[in-house]
């Protein structure tokens, strides 16, 4: 038998041991305990150290999509939220800070030619300060990881239409 | 751009290469006096970072080196390890060793092939242009990509990162038929890897040929990946714990990465090109078949752009044998074979995609780590690299700025650096001093 495909994916960025680096890990933690039953068997998460086309590629038609991840390009701390078509054509400005060989504009626009269109869903995500191995959490992020994950949270109900 | 007079010639912040860096040329009367490969990423400490730990972490932490090749840091530090301990892992260990490397192997030169290197070759500033253009060409790169990360994942227990290894075999060995569901995706890897050696053979390579002394590994009885001695084309015969006996590391001013030369001093490269001509007796039937019909192994010794030819022979390769493994493969009783630490020093040389990685750990009494030094590929490649691109850059430097930084670049790419292993690169600029 196969599992019904969920109406949402939430992609989690990072590693856990790379000081704010983990910090979507941390956020996605929070959520998804706080989340109604109704909405949790409509998500399925994936982590995804790095971000990579095919984690895209595999996002089924009609699936929306959530990218959770620390950032470089902002302030350490603060919370950001912004469309995936919108950060694949900005690849100047925020950079999420998970990606490897690809930058992640690249895999988003990669994805695109691929598949005709840019996944719809959005990318959250938090300013980091420090990335080093055996770091733990800046002072910024941690104070701001509550915020962090409202902003997941919001996001999800968003794409899953929930009446707010 | 002439160059009658002094020329410096500096491409910053080289692109679609791992890591961060850039390329400074000094040329004087055409030609170049000085080629450096000036790596600035910062210095990661990794080799203080295990100090103190016991080998199993020590394996761990060293995965976190680079997000392309972990595999080939577990690898030479478990090996390392078993080595000084003298432990005999059971045949299903090493076999599904050898699995676990294939899978970092197909990853990683799909990755360079399709989405790194390609786009040099067809014409398009990156793979994103590529796509749109040549649909297929990428989706099938990506299929190839996916069948490792699958394959690693059932082994590593995540696609990236694993943390399965452990001195003395694995934390947990694999269901014969958690192997067996992913025979289609490899069987249709190893479709695409035969149907990329056409491709990559077809594509048009710069006129550039230099005698370079290749090393690697070699063993008797298999392709390299983490077993054999070292072996160079000018006589290197060595077990694979001695490569300090021919091989030293030097600091230069210019790079925060260490670099590598040879005993006499001078540069060596390692390798995709260098494991096939120094191993391809060992290759697989089909990928000794694929390499016979490209008709192009002079020219990947002798060419360094036609080492895309050499990637995609041993990705038939790690594909047929992944199969070839999977079909063989029956699950032991127990994940790992016992062991007792001894103090000493631990020292190996695997195969990483990006050529020989080598692993020298100072085991003190209490079975911890209290040194370690790690030579990766892209380190002991530097020197080759440079001295390449002052053989190849006065054949660019009259082209306009731009034309000669992708050339270089181009270059560049062919050994595939990892410089967040040793330590990225393009952005070009020339100053005429003279």
């Amino acid at each position: 038998m196969t599992a019904p495909r969920p109406d949402l994916r939430i992609l989690v960025c990072g590693t856990a041991d790379r000081g704010d680096d983990g910090a979507a890990l941390a956020a996605i933690s929070h959520v998804l305990p706080e989340l109604p039953d109704s909405l949790r068997g409509r998500v399925e998460v994936r982590r995804c150290p790095q971000l990579d086309v095919t984690d895209l590629l595999d996002i089924g038609v009609g699936e929306s999509v959530v990218v959770v991840d620390t950032v470089v390009g902002v302030e350490p701390g603060n919370v950001i939220t912004m469309s995936l078509d919108e950060l694949a054509r900005r690849p100047a400005g925020v950079a999420p800070r998970s990606s490897h060989a690809l930058s992640v504009d690249d895999a988003l626009l990669i994805a695109e030619a691929l598949r005709g269109a840019v996944p719809s869903g959005v990318f959250v995500g938090i300013g980091g300060r420090w990335f080093g191995y055996g770091e733990r959490f800046s002072r910024s992020v941690k104070g701001n990881l509550p915020a962090f994950a409202a902003a997941i949270r919001t996001s999800i109900e968003e794409l899953l239409a929930v009446p707010r | 751009m002439g160059h009658g007079g002094d020329l410096r010639f500096q491409v910053q912040n080289l692109t679609r290469v791992e890591g961060e860096g850039s390329l400074h040329l000094r040329v004087r009367d055409g030609v170049v006096e000085e080629a450096h490969l000036e790596i600035f990423e910062a210095p990661r400490y990794f080799e203080a970072l295990v100090v103190g730990r016991t080998p199993d972490e020590v394996i761990d932490i060293v995965a976190r080196i680079c997000g392309i090749c972990p595999v080939a840091y577990q690898m030479s530090a478990v090996h390392a390890f078993e080595d000084l301990f003298h432990v005999e892992v059971q045949p299903e260990t090493r076999a599904l060793r050898r699995l676990l490397y294939c899978a970092e192997w197909i990853e990683s030169h799909a990755l360079h092939i399709y989405l790194l290197h390609a786009p040099d070759f067809l014409g398009y500033p990156s793979a994103v242009e590529l796509a749109r253009d040549h649909r297929e060409l990428v989706d099938g790169g990506l299929r190839l990509k996916k069948a490792g990360n699958h394959l690693l994942s059932v082994l590593g227990g995540r696609p990236i990162h694993p943390v399965s290894v452990k001195v003395g075999g694995f934390s947990r060995m694999p269901d014969r038929a958690e192997l067996v569901a992913l025979r289609p995706s490899l069987e249709e890897a190893l479709a695409l890897s035969q149907a990329t050696v056409d491709v990559v053979t077809g594509l048009e390579a710069p006129a550039f040929e230099r005698e370079p002394r290749l090393v690697s590994l070699k063993h008797r009885n298999e392709y390299p990946l983490n077993d054999g001695r070292i072996v160079s084309n000018d006589g290197v015969n060595l077990r694979a714990s001695d490569w300090r006996k021919a091989f030293h590391e030097v600091q230069v001013p210019w790079s925060n990465a260490l670099q590598s030369r040879a005993a006499d001093g001078l540069p060596y490269l390692l390798g995709p090109a260098a494991r096939v001509v120094l191993a391809g007796d060992q290759l697989h039937p089909l990928a000794k078949e694929a390499l016979v019909r490209t008709g192009a192994l002079e020219s990947i010794r002798r060419n360094p752009y036609r080492s895309i030819v050499a990637r995609a022979v041993e990705l038939v390769h790690v594909c047929a044998e992944a199969l070839d493994i999977i079909d063989g493969y029956v699950k032991p009783d127990a994940p790992a074979v016992a062991y007792t630490p001894r103090p000493g020093v631990a020292a190996w040389a695997t195969e990483a995609p990006r050529g020989l990685l080598f692993h020298r750990y100072v085991v003190g009494n209490d079975g911890k780590v209290a040194a370690a030094t790690i030579v990766p590929p892209t380190s002991q490649n530097q020197a080759a690299i440079e001295a390449d691109l002052a053989t190849f850059a006065p054949a660019v430097l009259d082209l306009p700025m731009g034309e000669a930084t992708h050339r270089l670049e181009q270059l560049i790419r062919s050994y595939d650096p990892c410089i967040s292993c040793a330590t990225h690169f393009l952005d070009l600029s020339v100053e005429e001093v003279g």
